[in-house]
């Protein structure tokens, strides 16, 4: 018996049983577990032409507002190189070192930056390693609000391709020559990875804004690297090294560096700032600003201060300013330490902030507050 | 219970709480001050009168509603609008405001009186900077407590270096503003010995509700005894336990807000606690003064008074903690 029915209805019809069976078919398709997922199994050329098209297409749209700050700077391409060889090394490998086989197998594998950083413009570098890539075991960065570390990374991709070994291998100091996460060696080795950035009471670090470690507080370094590896201080660079380090690591090192004298100040005029800047950061040192409810910084930092007090007399400016600039917009301060100093900090100005960041980055010690002259005057 | 019990029982329990509201250490019924003693016979007369013109009124609206025709027509005569829309209006209204004149005038006769040495009385956020005249001429600072001695009176100048604050003692007189860039003179005189207390009467923010301070009157002799005392730099402290509390207290930058004079301690940021610990409460009027107290305001002092500019020291161990309360409640 024929059925009729009119046009419309049937090709309505029509299309609702084709969606149908598509979906019916799609069930199948996922759940009988037809499709096989191996990484030992490659895409068609098709479906990788499509996956890397997406991939091109969403960091070139997602990038688009990244600001690109100023990189010329050789400290932070060796900044970046030395980080480069604790935290992508592993996957990317870099000139003179071949890939994992291990890491090789990956599907897909991590690409030789040595070639492939060129493909990129440097905000697209930025937001892929700033953000990782989804379903490709290409990580974000660990430490959460560091943009500014980042763009040390990306200051080092840029110089990447076409790299010789001998210049990676200047520029990654010791942990360059080899292959593997940092995090795997022990004893002298480890304390030469941390004078590679941190320098020593001998040689300055490796960038301005690393901190020189030599002199500094022991309960205080040992917290630092309690904080990184709990996640309640953000680096990229120091999270992963310190969640690596065991306590009686972290107990010698700590040890190690609070032992040594500071090395003595060497600051280039434009770390010095201009006479009046020095003053007015001076006088918030010494006096603070009662007005604004800001305490001398003195009186916690001074040389009497707290054992979990840091010292600060002897940093760089850059590494001060970017703390107190951490602090201010709540980057840094999830321990109870980091409260009372963002409590502090917050309460700076820009300007005040960098000016008492130029006078600290000037002086050798900064001395206590001394018991003032009675204080009921006559009037 | 009946529907009308109910009823009852909502209105003596209302009218507990509010008249419950009318006595205590900061209640204007319980005056203890000669400005407040002189304000509430004003008071009570302003409100009988009040009272009195609502009835009338109550009464003269139901006239005109229910009465009989010839009483309504009274009210509509030229009489009685006259004497009642004209007269009695401004004959009470004069007669109050040559009554509240004459109150006034009462005070400031009492402010030229006030020769002897003054207080000044700072508005911060949100706390009392208090600075004694001392016996010879020297300012002497101290802070969230109003001494006062008997049978003088005392002239109060109210001051601020932040926001508007207004300084209220209603046990003692009227409030008066703390404007920033000027000098508000309150002369209050206290009539008995005694402790009531101060409220922030302005809104100042975050903290301004808990904005208070306790105000102690005392016989005059007490009273200079007191001042002598509070000239005073803090006393050393007597065992090792405060010895490690000072230590502590210097070690970790509470100097750079508070003065405990005598010792590195300098900061005017916050509270002066060269003698803390010999004032009837903590933080304006806040917490009690005892150990535990001070143990608390360290660690968890966002919590009992938000947004305050002091920062939380979460940051001690127990032993740590009991040392610095004991210094503290020491500086007597
Ligand atoms: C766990 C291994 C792993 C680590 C560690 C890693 N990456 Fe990758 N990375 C990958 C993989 C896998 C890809 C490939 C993504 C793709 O092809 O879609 C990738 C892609 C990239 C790309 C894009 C390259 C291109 O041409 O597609 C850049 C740039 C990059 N990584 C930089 C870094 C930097 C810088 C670090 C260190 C901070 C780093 N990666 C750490 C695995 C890693
Ligand atoms: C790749 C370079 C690099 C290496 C290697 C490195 N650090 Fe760091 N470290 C940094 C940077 C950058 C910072 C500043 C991070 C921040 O802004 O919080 C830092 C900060 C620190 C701090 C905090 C100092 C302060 O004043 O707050 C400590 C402690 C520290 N590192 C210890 C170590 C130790 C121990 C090692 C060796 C296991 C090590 N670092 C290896 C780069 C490095
Ligand atoms: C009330 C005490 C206090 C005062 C006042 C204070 N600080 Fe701090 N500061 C701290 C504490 C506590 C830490 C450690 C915080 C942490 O671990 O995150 C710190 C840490 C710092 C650091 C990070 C040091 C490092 O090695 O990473 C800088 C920079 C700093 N303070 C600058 C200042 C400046 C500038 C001032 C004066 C405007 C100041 N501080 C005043 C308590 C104070
Ligand atoms: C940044 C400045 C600052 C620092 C540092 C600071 N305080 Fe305070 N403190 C304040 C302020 C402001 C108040 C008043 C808070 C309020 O009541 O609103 C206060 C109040 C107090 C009070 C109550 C005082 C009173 O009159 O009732 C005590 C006690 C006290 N602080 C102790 C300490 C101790 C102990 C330390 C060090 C561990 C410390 N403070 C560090 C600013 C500071
Ligand atoms: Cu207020």
């Amino acid at each position: 018996m024929a059925i009729f029915l009119p046009r419309r209805r049937a090709v309505a019809l029509g299309a609702i049983m084709v969606i149908a069976g598509g979906l019916a078919l799609g069930a199948v398709f996922v759940l009988s577990g037809a499709y096989n997922v191996a990484a030992s199994v490659r895409h068609f050329d098709i479906t990788n032409k499509l996956i890397k098209l997406t991939l091109r297409r969403s960091i070139d749209t997602h990038s688009a507002f990244v600001k690109v700050p100023d990189l010329q700077n050789a400290d932070l391409v060796r900044l970046g190189a030395r980080h480069f060889a604790n935290g992508c090394q592993p996957c990317h490998a870099a000139p003179g070192s071949r890939q994992n086989p291990i890491v090789a197998g990956m599907y897909p594998s991590a690409p030789p930056l040595g070639v492939n950083a060129d493909d990129w413009e440097q905000d697209e570098l930025f937001w892929i390693v700033r953000h990782g890539l989804k379903f490709t075991g290409m990580p974000q960065w660990v430490g959460d609000g560091r943009d500014d570390e980042v763009w040390a990374v990306v200051a080092f991709l840029r110089e990447l391709p076409g790299m010789s070994e001998q210049r990676y291998n200047e520029l990654a100091g010791a942990a360059g020559s080899r292959s593997g996460f940092t995090l795997e060696v022990a004893g002298e080795e480890l304390f030469a990875q941390c004078i590679a950035c941190h320098g020593d009471d001998r040689t300055e670090p490796v960038s301005a804004t690393v901190p020189s470690l030599d002199g500094q507080k022991q309960a205080y370094l040992r917290r630092a690297l309690e904080e990184y590896a709990l996640d309640m201080r953000q680096s990229g660079m120091m999270e992963p090294l310190a969640a690596a380090l065991s306590r009686e690591q972290i107990e010698t090192l700590s040890e190690r560096f609070a032992r040594m004298s500071r090395r003595p100040l060497e600051r280039t005029p434009a770390e010095k700032g201009r006479d009046s800047q020095r003053e007015r950061g001076q006088h918030i040192a010494m006096k603070g600003i009662p007005r604004q409810s800001v305490p001398a910084c003195a009186s916690c930092h001074g040389q009497t201060s707290a054992a979990t007090f840091p010292r600060l007399a002897g940093l760089s400016k850059a590494y001060l300013a970017t703390q107190l600039r951490l602090y201010r917009q709540g980057t840094r301060g999830d321990s109870a330490y980091g409260q009372i100093m963002q409590s502090v900090a917050r309460k700076l100005t820009d300007e005040q902030a960098d000016d008492v960041a130029t006078y600290l980055a000037g002086v050798s010690d900064l001395p206590s507050i001394e018991a003032p002259a009675p204080a009921s005057t006559p009037r | 219970m009946t529907r009308r019990g109910f009823t009852t029982l909502g209105f003596t329990f209302g009218a507990a709480t509010v008249l419950g509201g009318c006595s205590g250490p900061q209640s204007v019924f319980d005056a203890s001050g000669a400005e407040a003693q002189e304000i509430m016979p004003l008071f009570w007369t302003v409100t009988g009168i009040a009272v009195a013109v609502t009835v009338l009124v109550i009464t003269v609206s139901a006239i005109a509603v229910f009465a009989p025709v010839h009483w309504r027509r009274h009210l509509t005569s030229e009489k009685f609008v006259v004497a009642f829309g004209i007269f009695l209006p401004v004959f009470v209204l004069s007669g109050l405001l040559t009554y509240g004149l004459l109150v006034m005038q009462a005070g400031s006769a009492r402010s030229r009186s006030a020769e002897g040495p003054g207080v000044t009385i700072i508005g911060e956020q949100w706390w009392w900077r208090v600075i004694y005249d001392g016996p010879e001429g020297e300012e002497i600072v101290s802070a969230n407590e109003l001494r006062l001695p008997v049978g003088r009176p005392v002239a109060i100048r109210l001051q601020s270096d932040n926001v508007i604050h207004s300084f209220w003692a209603p046990q003692l007189g009227g409030k008066l503003d703390m404007i920033p860039g000027r000098t508000n003179t309150l002369t209050v005189e206290a009539i008995e010995p005694g402790i009531s207390r101060a409220q922030c009467a302005e809104y100042c923010g975050g903290a301004h509700a808990l904005m208070s301070m306790y105000v102690v009157a005392m016989e005059p002799d007490d009273y200079r005894q007191w001042l002598e005392a509070e000239v005073n730099p803090a006393t050393k402290p007597a065992d090792a336990v405060r010895r490690e509390g000072q230590r502590l207290f210097i070690a970790h930058g509470c100097g750079g807000c508070h003065a405990v004079r005598g010792t590195p301690a300098a900061g005017t940021i916050g509270p002066d606690l060269t003698h803390v610990g010999s004032r009837h409460s903590l933080a304006a009027a806040r917490l009690p003064n005892d150990p535990q107290s001070f143990r608390r305001w360290l660690t968890d002092n966002q919590h009992i008074k938000p947004d305050n500019f002091m920062p939380e020291y979460d940051v001690f161990s127990d032993s740590e903690l009991d040392a610095i309360a004991a210094y503290l409640d020491g500086l007597e």
